[in-house]
């Protein structure tokens, strides 16, 4: 039973298995019903896609919008390969995804719910689907819930390339030059939400936005799913509150306790130096050092290991997973990658790619439809401060010993065509 | 009926339909210059492009001239109508109907390329790849209809043009830029050795020229 | 003549990268706002421009016309109104 301001709250209850909806019920009683707006308000609730959009502005433009056809997508497409929250809660809870689907389906007056799902991932679509079966079986009063199935890339997750996919079956992102935006599913306008957000959004719902602050700073409110990965003793995802000192979070991960680095938000987020662990896991702090939770990731580089190296294997990676639609990203992440190349193996001229990498990455900032090769120019820019003393070694030809590990720190889904990053 | 005919009209016909064939030979092979990202150097790439926009109008006036004067002319029975709608003319049918889709087709890709601001780039784009299949019958149609494309000059004239944009087709195909994934396409234009300033500008407006972080 | 009006206010030129195949059109016509990079897509100047710089705005109008996949485009913004 929730009623303490205590942890855990999403992935509240599960042993391994999802919660069917029986259980769900027993876990989560109702308490008193709410306007739920004006807790979602107070609530202070971002999203915890990465982008920590306030989700109150989110909900309130499109309950603006008019549409007789509103749908909310229910993002659970884990773009980010180092995290695997959305399954960890998708395997836990599916029913408090669905019930904060539906809370904002009411709220904004949709009548449909459009759950997207990998589909490289069979076990979570079948939870889902489960409890999604279970809910047509009570038949309930609310909006319609699909299950839809998108092949998993890493811009499939960003919201205008989920709504694409829905609208032309290619996960393209979109070109959005007018901020606020609407996305549109059809003609009509479309809520998009991460899953991690409606969870919250449910027991926001059903405990008040009080309750939901018990956890968390005043400036980063309630409680967040982090994907535990690299020097670790099995990757988990563990429920903090957000303000938590980092050490407490790698101490309860049994992580390494002096790691050289912490990569935080995900492949397109930034390194932090191992010497700031004490910082508190939360924006406002985070971003003294230029780092944001993002996606929940954090991922732990050993003293061994070379970050230069784990750097250039993200990039090239990221650079293979860019959609090609905009020619900064599709021809410049790959001379990023290139160019870290060249200083890490100290081969042609490092020097001359050091500088070339730096004026690189600001002719390709904000040049794109979408944040991706922003992510990628952030990501290096941090690694050029936080190794800055490793760099300086490669580039006079003295590489350190962590390229030639046999085990890479950082699990990178396989490159489809290794050779050939961007021809076709 | 009173008969409405003149030599004239034969001529003008004629000789309208000739230049028509070379001024479209001259567009199509001004557009695979556009297509292909030639210039940059010693001629603007934009210089290309609004040549191509121009002739293409001219060669449209040639046209609509040598269509006029072959529908006006009561010599040979080829009503306005058989200028649009293929097989409704009694003189040379076949001959006709080709050129009539020949023209259909250009004025299809005409329009749309004035209306070019107010339709979707790939609804254009889809259009204007129909200029190939126009030209094709505007080739067929000079040599089965022209009087005196069937040997000597003319004949030389009309082989040469078709020769010509097939060399311009092929061209076209095997020297495009190369693209990322079918998307993206890598045709660096050299940087302009001067670019002016603006007489407003007091900061520095490019973003890579922002002061270096160390 | 007419009324003469005073322009007040800027623009701005806006590239949909997603159009846009490096043809450099734009760069040609509009030197003062569009500079190439190494692969040959524009860097658009970001700063907006007043719209009495009519020279400008002349190149800006060209840049949009010229561009082979309508990428470009002009965003204006004007100033408040001012009392009289």
């Amino acid at each position: 039973m929730i009623s303490s301001g205590s942890l855990p709250r999403v992935l509240h209850g599960s042993e391994g298995r999802p919660l069917s909806l029986a259980q769900h019920e027993e876990v989560f009683i109702a308490g008193t019903p709410f306007n739920v707006m004006h807790e979602l308000e107070h609530s202070g609730l971002t999203g915890r896609g990465g982008a920590a959009f306030p989700t109150f502005r989110k909900v309130d433009l499109l309950r603006l919008q008019r549409g007789h056809n509103k749908s909310v997508v229910v993002n659970v497409m884990e773009g980010e390969p180092a995290a695997h929250k959305e399954f960890a809660l998708a395997g836990a809870n599916p029913h408090l995804i669905l019930e904060g689907a539906q809370v904002l389906a009411g709220l904004i007056g949709a009548k449909r719910i459009l759950v997207c799902v990998a589909r490289d991932n069979p076990t979570v679509v079948n939870h889902l689907s489960r409890a999604i079966h279970e809910l047509e079986r009570r038949s309930l009063r609310g909006a319609k819930i699909e299950l839809h199935t998108p092949p998993w890339r890493y811009v499939a997750g960003e919201e205008s390339a989920l709504v694409h996919w829905l609208n032309d079956n290619e996960s393209l992102p979109q070109y959005r030059p007018e901020r606020p935006s609407i996305l549109r599913v059809g003609h009509s306008p479309v809520l998009v939400d991460n899953a991690e957000t409606c969870a919250n959004v449910a027991l926001i719902a059903r405990f008040g936005a009080e309750w939901f602050r018990k956890l968390g700073t005043v400036q980063s409110p309630g409680s967040t799913l982090v994907s535990l990965t690299g020097a670790v003793e099995r990757s988990t995802v563990l429920e903090v509150s957000l303000g938590t000192p980092i050490r407490d979070i790698l101490a309860a991960g049994h992580a390494d306790m002096a790691p050289q680095a912490l990569l935080l938000g995900g492949f397109g987020g930034t390194w932090l130096h191992g010497q700031h662990i004490d910082t508190p896991y939360a924006n406002e702090h985070l971003g003294a050092h230029g780092a944001s939770v993002g996606a929940g990731v954090m991922a732990v580089l050993p003293r061994e290991a070379c970050g230069v190296y784990e750097t250039l294997r993200i990039v090239r990676w990221m650079a293979n997973e860019s959609a090609r639609q905009c020619g900064p990203c599709a021809f410049g992440l790959p001379a990023l990658a290139e160019d870290l190349t060249s200083i890490t193996h100290s081969s042609k001229d490092p020097k001359a790619a050091y500088e070339r990498l730096q004026s690189r990455c600001d002719s390709i900032e904000g040049r794109g439809a979408c944040r991706h090769p922003d992510g990628v120019i952030r990501l290096v820019r941090s690694a050029l401060i936080v190794f800055a003393e490793d760099i300086a070694q490669h580039i006079v030809g003295r590489p350190c010993t962590g390229t030639q590990r046999p085990k890479h720190t950082i699990t990178i889904p396989s490159l489809e065509h290794e050779d050939e990053l961007i021809w076709e | 009926m009173i008969a409405f005919t003149s030599t004239y009209f034969w001529y003008t016909t004629r000789a309208t339909g000739i230049v028509a064939l070379l001024l479209l030979t001259l567009v199509v092979t001004l557009g695979t210059l556009v297509a292909n990202r030639i210039g940059g150097t010693f001629v603007g790439r934009f210089e290309l492009n609004e040549l191509h926009r121009s002739v293409s109008v001219v060669a449209m006036l040639f046209l609509f001239v040598h269509i006029l004067t072959t529908v006006v002319d009561s010599y040979v029975s080829t009503g306005i109508i058989s200028a649009f709608v293929p097989m409704t003319s009694a003189y040379k049918t076949i001959p006709i109907a080709i050129g009539a889709v020949g023209f259909d087709l250009l004025l299809c890709v005409w329009i749309s390329s004035l209306l070019k601001v107010r339709i979707k780039n790939e609804s254009w784009r889809f259009i204007h790849w129909f200029s190939w299949l126009a030209y094709t019958s505007a080739i067929v149609h000079a040599y089965m209809s022209g009087s005196d494309t069937h040997d000597g000059a003319g004949l030389l004239l009309v082989a040469g043009c078709a020769g010509i944009v097939l060399n311009v087709a092929l061209w076209r195909y095997f020297g495009r830029p190369e693209r990322a994934a079918g998307r993206t396409a890598l045709s660096p234009i050299p940087r302009a050795k001067t670019i002016p300033q603006r007489t407003d500008s007091t900061s520095r407006a490019f973003p890579t020229q922002k002061p270096r972080r160390r | 003549m007419g009324v003469v009006r005073r322009r007040s206010g800027s623009f701005v030129l806006k590239v949909n990268p997603i159009l846009c195949d490096g043809f450099g059109h734009c760069h040609e016509l509009a030197p003062e706002l569009v500079d190439v990079d190494e692969w040959g897509y524009p860097i658009v100047a970001t700063e907006p421009v007043p719209l009495s710089n009519s020279g400008v705005l002349q190149s800006a109008r060209y840049a949009v016309r010229g561009c082979p996949r309508q990428a470009l485009s002009i965003e204006r913004s004007h100033d408040a109104e001012k009392p009289q």
